[in-house]
């Protein structure tokens, strides 16, 4: 199970390759993780720290030969394998939609253009070497199709395994998530200094935190945003566990775990019509609600979810009978088929 | 990025024009895109890079290469055979140690041998009579810093003729279709054919093969559209084979409007060819948009088209009874031409798309552009990490780390 790692970072895609090692061992595969830092700048090194991957021989190990190897997200799947299996966690975004946007990496220079078609050039190579190819959400294979004209299949991976439970439906809407901007979490801080009644909990740590901190100071929002900071997994429980609803509304996010683990606590979900990945589980009006990116819009969600929980409640349970569905049992045997 | 474009444009009338004029629009919304006029022999101050669109046609093409000759850049071979180009880039500006110094580049001392024999006068034109054996591509091959190329089939040509730079394939586009009636030129099946009408468009071998099929299928109609090569008598062949009175319809010159509309109205396209030059065709694009079943020559280009939407015909000694047999399935099972009529619209759709194609030449004018400067970049710090641990040039290890690079397209 190959995936790369940027050091003391830990997110979906790690906890998706580990448990995915955790889930083979326990249906009696040998499996075990490889991993290789990842770095992304300066400059060629976004290259050169893929090229790592390529010149691993994992055809066998101690005399023993490999069966298959599984690639995850950039850089991992370089790997060089006769059977590669790739589950598609993402490409490196920063080379394909994220160009020219403000969470873009690459400058207009003619070397910086170019190393980004060479990332790309890497992606069409290493992905066309795959035996089988399976995207994480029909989003992320959409994209690769659009990108390399490569076809994956979609391949939702299950959630962590956590004590999902419903003690009730509490008065705050919780948000899961990595801090950084692209996460989106300023609007539920916008939204919660337009709507006097909101309460928050933010879960989750990241580079964007000092910003949201001082964001949520600046609107006088003391004692309604809780900064929870990393939580432990009986924590994230219990915070599923009471929560109005969850909020998730990343921009053209991949995939997303948390609306999986939302619904497996029935909870509704609350996202916006651009959050990309999400969407494939969070239908408006049936296991959420789906609204523009605006502050306003979230508020206005999120106090007509407070003053409808019948309505919050059958959502989630809507959401949780989808995310029943979605186990490893299922996913390995396609995985490995 | 500031492109320079060198192309041949309408109102010229070569498929490259019509190939410029449905991509420029495109390419524009990616990259800044100058057109140079045509005989202008620089590009503009202030260009990243130069893009060459070559030909065969050395009327369209000499002075594109030209202006490659002055500046080296990307070029775009819509051709891989050129040695009509090349002939008249030298022998028609009475450059005759031009030529024969391209054939020898290419060929060696035989081909050094042969042109002085066309020179002479010895033996026929070579361009006339085997270019295919003589494509002289590396006349422009030598000044490309990276290369276009609509098919595996080039690439593969342009990597054996020892070019080393990047190599791209990018499908040719597809043009919109328009709105047209289709134009049924008889009631039963119809079979189109629309091209030049000669011997290496291989109407010998269709005739025999239409008239074949009519035994069995009398409601058959061949529709043969273009005008036919000086020397190549159509009507002597068309009565010896008893289609001179029915089972033909019959055209020359049409325009765009009319070709769109009698092809529409054509229930199965024929493209054959042999021997083939490398090029591609814009009938058989019009076809895949129009969504028509084809039946084409296995060569080149055309042997690349998906097998559900294409039949395929080798060039060999069973080449009329191969195609009698495609055809009659073809005029037999409407729900065959309904299947692979579907494909072909696919097939335009995912390869052919224009906003695609522009895609894949920005990318190709991009790494051309400082692709350079990034294997460069790669390749330093690579060599240093490895001579780090000791690894020395010239090594297994050394080798196998070339190796790895040149699999992932790096360096």
């Amino acid at each position: 199970m190959c995936r790369p790692q940027v050091p003391f970072a830990r997110g979906g895609a790690e906890i998706l390759a580990d448990t995915l090692v955790d889930e083979l061992r326990a249906r009696g595969h040998e499996a075990d993780l490889v991993s290789v830092p990842f770095k992304w700048y300066p400059g060629a090194r976004v290259l050169t720290q893929a090229f790592l991957w390529r010149m691993l021989d994992l055809e066998e190990a101690d005399g023993r030969p490999v069966d298959l190897v599984v690639g995850t997200k950039f850089q991992s799947y370089l790997v060089r394998h006769r059977d590669k299996r790739v589950w598609l966690v993402h490409q490196f975004r920063q080379a394909y939609e994220l160009d020219r946007t403000e969470l873009g990496q690459f400058g207009e220079s003619s070397e910086e253009r170019a190393l980004r078609r060479k990332v790309q050039t890497l992606d069409r190579v290493a992905l066309g070497e795959a035996t089988r190819l399976f995207a994480i959400s029909q989003n992320v294979a959409d994209r690769l199709e659009r990108t390399t004209g490569l076809e994956a299949e979609y391949l939702p991976p299950p959630p962590q395994e956590l004590d999902y439970r419903c003690t009730g439906y509490g008065e705050f809407v919780l948000s899961v998530n990595r801090l950084d901007r692209a996460k989106r979490i300023d609007l539920l801080v916008e939204a919660t200094a337009l709507d006097p009644a909101l309460e928050v909990v933010i879960a989750g740590d990241g580079p964007d935190r000092p910003r949201l901190e001082q964001l949520a100071r600046e609107r006088g929002l003391d004692g309604r945003i809780r900064f929870a900071g990393r939580v432990s997994e009986g924590e994230l429980a219990d915070l599923y566990a009471r929560c109005l609803a969850v909020y998730y509304a990343p921009v053209d996010e991949d995939y997303g775990m948390v609306p999986l683990e939302a619904f497996l606590s029935e909870k509704p979900v609350l996202t916006t019509a651009d959050a990309g990945g999400p969407l494939e589980f969070v239908a408006d009006g049936r296991t959420g609600l789906v609204v523009a990116p605006e502050a306003s819009e979230i508020a206005r969600a999120a106090g007509w979810l407070r003053e409808h929980r019948e309505e919050a409640a059958s959502y989630g349970r809507a959401g949780k009978e989808l995310a029943s569905e979605v186990t490893w049992d299922r996913a390995i045997a396609r995985l490995l088929a | 990025m500031r492109v320079a474009y060198f192309s041949p444009l309408p109102p010229e009338q070569t498929g490259i024009a019509d190939y410029s004029a449905l991509l420029l629009p495109a390419l524009r919304e990616r990259v800044d895109v100058t057109v140079v006029g045509r005989g202008r022999k620089k590009a503009p101050r202030g260009t990243d890079i130069a893009l060459y669109h070559v030909g065969n046609n050395p009327d369209a093409h000499a002075w594109i290469v030209d202006a490659l000759r002055r500046r080296p850049g990307v070029v775009v071979l819509h051709d891989f055979v050129l040695h009509h180009l090349v002939s008249g880039m030298t022998l028609g500006r009475g450059d005759a140690d031009g030529y024969l110094d391209a054939m020898e580049r290419e060929h060696g001392v035989v081909g050094r041998l042969l042109a002085h024999g066309v020179i002479d006068k010895r033996i026929p034109p070579l361009w006339e009579s085997r270019p295919e054996d003589f494509p002289l591509a590396s006349f422009v091959l030598g000044d490309a810093t990276g290369v276009i190329v609509h098919s595996r089939h080039v690439r593969d040509r342009v990597r054996g003729a020892g070019f080393r730079g990047p190599v791209r394939v990018v499908p040719h586009p597809a043009w919109p279709v328009p709105e047209i009636t289709p134009e049924r030129v008889a009631d039963g099946v119809v079979v189109g054919c629309f091209g030049i009408v000669n011997a290496s468009k291989r109407i010998p071998e269709l005739l025999r093969a239409v008239a074949n099929v009519r035994e069995s299928h009398p409601e058959v109609t061949l529709l043969l559209v273009g005008p036919a090569s000086p020397g190549f008598d159509l009507e002597r062949r068309l009565q010896r084979l008893g289609l001179a009175d029915e089972g033909i319809a019959r055209e020359g010159w049409i325009d765009e409007t009319r070709l769109w509309a009698l092809m529409a109205g054509s229930d199965v396209l024929v493209n054959l060819r042999h021997p083939t030059m490398g090029e591609t065709s814009g009938s058989v694009i019009r076809a895949l948009s129009l969504g028509k079943p084809l039946v084409v020559s296995d060569v080149g280009w055309f042997a690349e088209l998906p097998p559900e939407a294409a039949l395929k015909v080798p060039p060999d000694v069973d080449e009329a009874a191969t195609l009698t047999a495609a055809l009659d399935l073809l005029v037999a099972r409407e729900d065959v031409r309904a299947a692979m009529g579907n494909a072909a619209r696919a097939v335009a759709r995912r390869e052919h798309d224009l906003q695609r194609v522009a895609d894949l030449y920005a990318a190709a004018l991009e790494d051309a552009a400082g692709g350079g400067a990034v294997d460069d970049a790669v390749l330093r710090e690579v060599s240093e990490a490895a001579a780090g641990v000791g690894i020395a040039a010239g090594t297994a290890e050394a080798r196998e780390i070339a190796r790895r690079l040149a699999e992932v397209e790096l360096g």
